[in-house]
């Protein structure tokens, strides 16, 4: 492979050369007769310096004959999977994508070199001892998958948080089955819609009751869309991929203070209103109120 | 459908006109924008003596809601309220051998409405019988359906825009039903308190 690899080299650099060298001929012919040739017999010295040329040529003709009968040639047609359908793209802007698709595939053939060259060097020095003091059954805990956790673990966490909170109802379907879409009802004050992906929260919609279940519509009402917002930012805060179901428990806490939503005056300038809405914020730390403008 | 408070306006001396540029001045300042207009109408029917004892149906039309009649009922003891679609109008002419108009009560409110965020708000002129009465201001806040929960932010909101007018107590008729649900029905209530008022004061009545 190495040794082919390094013919297919010279062969190509001899066609570079022969191609460099021809292109000398011509450009001579085509310049024809010039002042450095003098005057006595310019004839000849043209002929002269033609048939040097053409010599040269010929000895590089020869070295890439030579080259080429070194290389071995594949053995049948390559196989190129699907991207020979690439040839047959009609659209301009397209018909580069092989080029990117070759330095990708480069990319990651060097990905999995370097990343095998890492696994050796970390595998030989070990990280884990620390985690060797937990008990076999903590460690197994933390190192569930948070994406594809059984229905009844996230069933489970959802009951219990259901359980905290009184005045919150929670209504389960499971479109995907592994995947709960949960309606979580907030007093009479607003719902909210969360989709889950295994242990994590992956979308929120806040809504008012009377709105649709629908999860990507956005609410009717500008103070829905406001803490739908908030709830989006909340959401990332909380999220620890780590201890799912403390992010998920936290951020149902911080979601339960919003039960005052028209009711609680903003801490910070203690109005109800600012820009027509009501404090939409509840800070993460206390879950105190206070508008978008003055946390 | 949200809370609404309907709250009057204090005339001051100015005509209805005036008053309705005044407070649309004043809102438009704040960002509102006009969509359109509103009416609210009541007419009053009043059983014929031969009925017995005698009950008043008030019918009334929201242009909010365009399909509905509503009508209170009024036995004397307790007031039955009534939404139905379009045809009760035609009940009604079809009863008028038992229920007769009092064409003088005939009431209606009608104005621009202004959206603000949330907030919905319109500035009526009421008119009994084709009489210039006041000004009666609704304010609906959308979001939130329990009037116990948002009547310090209305409260807060009408007084911003009405100025020492503003309302200090929730309407009589909701002092009771603050932890319920809101409904259509009961802007309706609401309405029909301020026309009964402005029927039976003749003497706020001003040209416009």
């Amino acid at each position: 492979m190495e040794r082919d690899i390094e013919q297919l080299n010279s062969a190509l650099s001899a066609i570079k050369v022969l191609r460099s060298n021809v292109r000398n001929v011509f450009d001579s012919v085509s310049n024809g007769l010039r002042a450095d040739h003098g005057d006595e017999g310019k004839e000849s010295k043209f002929v002269h310096e033609l048939q040097e040329l053409l010599t040269t040529v010929n000895n590089n003709l020869r070295d890439v004959e030579n080259a080429v009968s070194n290389l071995t040639p594949p053995p049948g047609a390559f196989s190129l999977g699907n991207t020979t359908y690439l040839s047959q793209e009609t659209t301009q802007e397209r018909q580069a994508l092989y080029g990117q698709l070759v330095n990708s595939y480069k990319w990651t053939d060097k990905i999995r070199e370097y990343s095998a060259v890492a696994g050796n060097i970390l595998a030989a020095n070990s990280f884990n001892k620390t985690y060797k003091t937990f008990s076999t059954t903590k460690r197994r805990k933390t190192q569930t998958s948070n994406h594809n956790v059984p229905p009844e673990v996230i069933e489970n966490l959802i009951t219990s948080i259901d359980r905290l909170f009184p005045d919150v109802t929670f209504t389960t379907n499971r479109p995907l089955v592994p995947n709960p879409v949960i309606q979580v009802s907030l007093g009479r004050v607003l719902k909210a819609i969360i989709a889950f992906k295994g242990l994590m929260i992956e979308w929120v919609a806040v809504k008012a009751h009377a709105e649709s279940n629908d999860l990507w519509a956005e609410s009717r009402y500008k103070v829905f869309r406001k803490v739908t917002e908030n709830c989006h930012a909340a959401m990332c805060h909380f999220h620890s991929p780590m201890m799912p179901e403390l992010a998920v428990r936290s951020f149902m806490h911080w979601f339960h203070s919003y039960n005052t939503l028209f009711s609680a005056p903003c801490k910070r300038c203690g109005n109800h209103l600012h820009t027509t809405l009501p404090p939409t914020w509840r800070d993460l730390r206390t879950l105190e109120p206070y508008h978008e403008e003055c946390k | 459908m949200g809370v609404t408070i309907l709250t009057q306006f204090n005339t001051e001396n100015r005509s209805g006109p005036q008053n309705i540029e005044i407070l649309s001045k004043r809102i438009l300042a704040l960002g509102a924008t006009q969509q359109g207009q509103f009416l609210v109408d009541c007419e009053t029917y009043t059983s014929v003596p031969q009925l017995g004892h005698q009950r008043t149906v008030h019918v009334l039309h929201n242009s909010e809601q365009p399909a509905t009649v509503f009508s209170l009922l009024e036995t004397g003891a307790k007031t039955i309220p009534l939404a139905t679609d379009g045809l009760f109008d035609l009940l009604m002419m079809k009863m008028s051998h038992f229920y007769t108009s009092k064409k003088q009560t005939k009431s209606e409110s009608k104005g621009p409405r202004y959206e603000i965020g949330d907030f919905c708000v319109k500035l009526g002129t009421v008119t009994v019988s084709s009489n210039f009465k006041g000004v009666l201001v609704e304010v609906e806040y959308r979001p939130c359906v329990v009037p116990a929960m948002c009547w310090d932010l209305l409260k807060e909101f009408l007084q911003g825009f009405l100025g020492l007018s503003g309302p200090t107590t929730p309407p009589t008729y909701l002092q009771n039903r603050m932890q319920e649900n809101y409904s259509p029905i009961d802007t309706i209530h609401q309405y029909l308190e301020h026309f009964t008022m402005f029927r039976k004061s003749p003497g706020i009545g001003m040209r416009p």
